[in-house]
């Protein structure tokens, strides 16, 4: 239970940070006044309602929808390295994104989001096929090196989209490394719920998922059907991923790095370790974000890099520590 | 013998093909007056323009055609190459690193850092205390690789934000691995310093051999096993390090080439294998720069984005042929 304390309160100081902190300090007590009682003649509360609170919103949603896929796709994967981001997800949705915004040519940014479903819906598809998650043989090589390849292939075809259509690069940069800088652009309603509809859907699957981890014959003797539990996890993934990286592009490391810390807080078993994995991802997506607003003021450095420089390192060491069973 | 005119042939019909064919294609006997008495309307597109280029990617392609090969063999792994493994990534980032912060070095000299530091941040993260790296599983090694890759993307993306406009859509080309505007100079460059490494190799082509009869063996007949291997990696990260100084990284060329090469000669001695690959380097890179020049009327795209887009399908084909022999 005190786990669980720790866990709301580092949530609640992340939400607090990322409402007063900024180029424009904001006191708490302001920000509640703003909040309450809003007075539009005052720039202080129309930065809180206009800028941050989206923001905090869009970062809330999109970082706890990371840390819940990424749990599911490591239960699903049995793979410690799994992440939206490593394996080709995030690339699904910005290629489908790039794609569209060359098609439809300058949409409005609500049919993009949509599009970032279908993306990365196939990706992850493909990529747990191409790894031998069909076959019930994948490793985490496997998944990773499939994932690795998948995502340098569409992110080839991005850049290659960028280069030939000038105009569509002021699009696609932001899907490249996401950012929660445009947050208050994007459909907050329509993907909170999309996150929430898979984080449901993953939340109600767990009991089956983790029949599955003791492998698909005993799973099969406790009544669980394999592949309807994996198609199932996969359209939570999609959901929760596609929301993601509709409100903030891809952002990559997040689900790699917020089970681990989960699993350590909260024991093994999936549900709590979905809720706690979504509480993580939202405070370290949101603190990060806050960090790359203050760390070069007045310019910004994206959250997807700042969550990517403590991802790689975090990506090493998980990777070391795999024995040459897991990995061969 | 005949294989061997096979691959001399391939090389010569590919550059002859890069020299003839452009946004511009030219007649044969253009490009001669061209290219021999330096008149005629085609002077100044082969001379100034296609020939540098030409030259820069036939030295560049070959450079990491032998770092691959030196790579895969020195881990026994067809997966274990200097790009995959984050080496390329490292060298781009000194480099990027050096043009943000105003370092006037010269290149080849801070691409080469750049990779040592990878390949040695790869070597510590991924050995085991007690035994070193030559103990660690290939497949390990890969893995920390790709991490100590993703990581140099990160801090890539990040000074990619430090930079002005025009300057950030440079370098944005320079990170994709590039081939324009080249001039003699390059060319010059990567022959002279892929030339030197050779030279270098060559004496160790006898240590690979033996390496390759097992370290038991290796050391029975007289080879100090540490030595050869330190040498032989040095000489390989020299081989990238040159080639990502003139070219950018450019990607999965030191991953297809051993292989591609391999395949021409049907060798299996060592330093056959070796001259294999690094005819097999040039051959793709040069293909790989006419398509990315050539294929898109109006529109010259970088040629690591062609590498792309023909090395992730590559890999992920050659992923799913060792997991059907069960290697991976």
């Amino acid at each position: 239970m005190r786990r669980w304390g720790a866990l709301v309160l580092l949530l609640v100081v992340a939400m607090a940070a990322s409402l007063c902190l900024g180029v424009r300090p904001v006191s708490l007590s302001e920000a509640w006044q703003a909040m309450v009682a809003p007075d539009w003649s005052d720039p202080a509360h129309v930065t809180i309602l206009s800028i941050r609170l989206p923001r905090l919103l869009a970062g809330l949603v999109c970082g706890a929808a990371l840390g819940a896929a990424g749990m599911a796709m490591q239960a699903l994967t049995r793979n410690p390295l799994a992440d939206p981001g490593i394996l080709g997800v995030n690339a699904g949705a910005a290629f489908a994104v790039t794609f569209g915004s060359l098609l439809l040519g300058r949409a409005d940014s609500g049919v993009l989001a949509v599009l970032a479903f279908p993306g990365a819906a196939v990706a992850s598809v493909v990529v747990f096929g191409l790894g031998g998650g069909l076959r019930g043989d994948a490793t985490p090589v496997r998944l990773t090196l499939a994932g690795a390849a998948f995502a340098a292939l569409l992110l080839s075809l991005i850049s290659a989209v960028v280069m030939m259509r000038g105009d569509t690069l002021e699009v696609v940069r932001f899907w490249i490394v996401g950012s929660l800088a445009e947050a208050a652009a994007r459909p907050l309603t329509a993907m909170t719920l999309a996150a929430l509809a898979g984080g449901l859907l993953a939340l109600a699957l767990a009991p089956r998922l983790e029949a599955l981890a003791l492998g698909a014959a005993l799973a099969r003797g406790l009544g669980t059907r394999p592949g309807s539990t994996q198609a199932g996890v996969l359209v939570a993934v999609t959901l929760l991923v596609g929301a993601a990286v509709a409100l903030a592009g891809p952002i990559a490391f997040l689900g790699l790095m917020a089970p681990p810390i989960a699993r350590r807080l909260v024991g093994g078993a999936l549900r709590p370790g979905l809720l706690a994995a979504a509480v993580i991802g939202a405070s370290m997506l949101l603190l990060a974000d806050t960090l790359g607003r203050l760390v070069f003021a007045p310019a910004e450095i994206r959250a997807g890099v700042m969550t990517a420089l403590l991802g790689g390192p975090a990506f090493v060491l998980i990777a070391r520590r795999l024995g040459p069973g897991a990995s061969a | 013998m005949m294989r061997t005119l096979v691959l001399l042939a391939l090389l010569l019909v590919a550059t002859a093909l890069a020299l003839l064919l452009g946004q511009v294609p030219l007649s044969v006997g253009a490009l001669w007056q061209g290219l021999a008495f330096g008149d005629g309307p085609a002077a100044l597109t082969v001379r100034v323009l296609r020939a540098p280029r030409v030259m820069t990617a036939l030295g560049a392609g070959a450079s990491l055609g032998l770092a691959g090969a030196i790579f895969q063999s020195l881990f026994k792994n067809p997966l274990a190459s200097p790009d995959v493994m984050g080496f390329t990534a490292g060298s781009g980032l000194a480099i990027l690193a050096a043009i943000t912060a105003g370092l006037a070095l010269p290149l080849p000299v801070i691409a080469a850092v750049g990779g040592v530091a990878a390949a040695l941040l790869v070597a510590f993260a991924a050995g085991r205390p007690d035994e070193g790296i030559t103990a660690t599983p290939a497949l390990t090694v890969v893995l920390v690789g790709l991490g100590v890759g993703f990581t140099a993307t990160a801090i890539n993306g990040f000074l990619m934000t430090r930079l002005s406009g025009p300057e950030a859509a440079e370098a944005q080309r320079w990170l994709a691995g590039s081939l324009s505007a080249r001039d003699f100079g390059h060319g010059v460059e990567i022959m002279a310093i892929g030339g030197a490494l050779a030279l270098c190799l060559v004496p160790q082509v006898r240590a690979l051999r033996l390496l390759e009869l097992g370290p038991d063996l290796a050391m029975g007949l007289g080879l100090s096993l540490a030595r050869a291997r330190y040498g032989l990696a040095a000489t390989g990260i020299g081989f990238a390090a040159a080639a990502v100084a003139v070219a950018g990284p450019i990607a999965f060329v030191a991953l297809m080439a051993p292989p591609v090469g391999a395949r021409l000669l049907r060798a299996s001695d060592p330093g056959a294998r070796l001259a294999a690959a690094a005819g097999a380097g040039a051959i793709i890179t040069v293909l790989a720069d006419l398509a990315a020049r050539a294929l898109v009327p109006g529109l010259v795209l970088p040629i690591g984005i062609m590498t792309g887009i023909l090395g992730a399908p590559y890999l992920l084909w050659r992923l799913s042929r060792e997991m059907e022999r069960g290697d991976l």
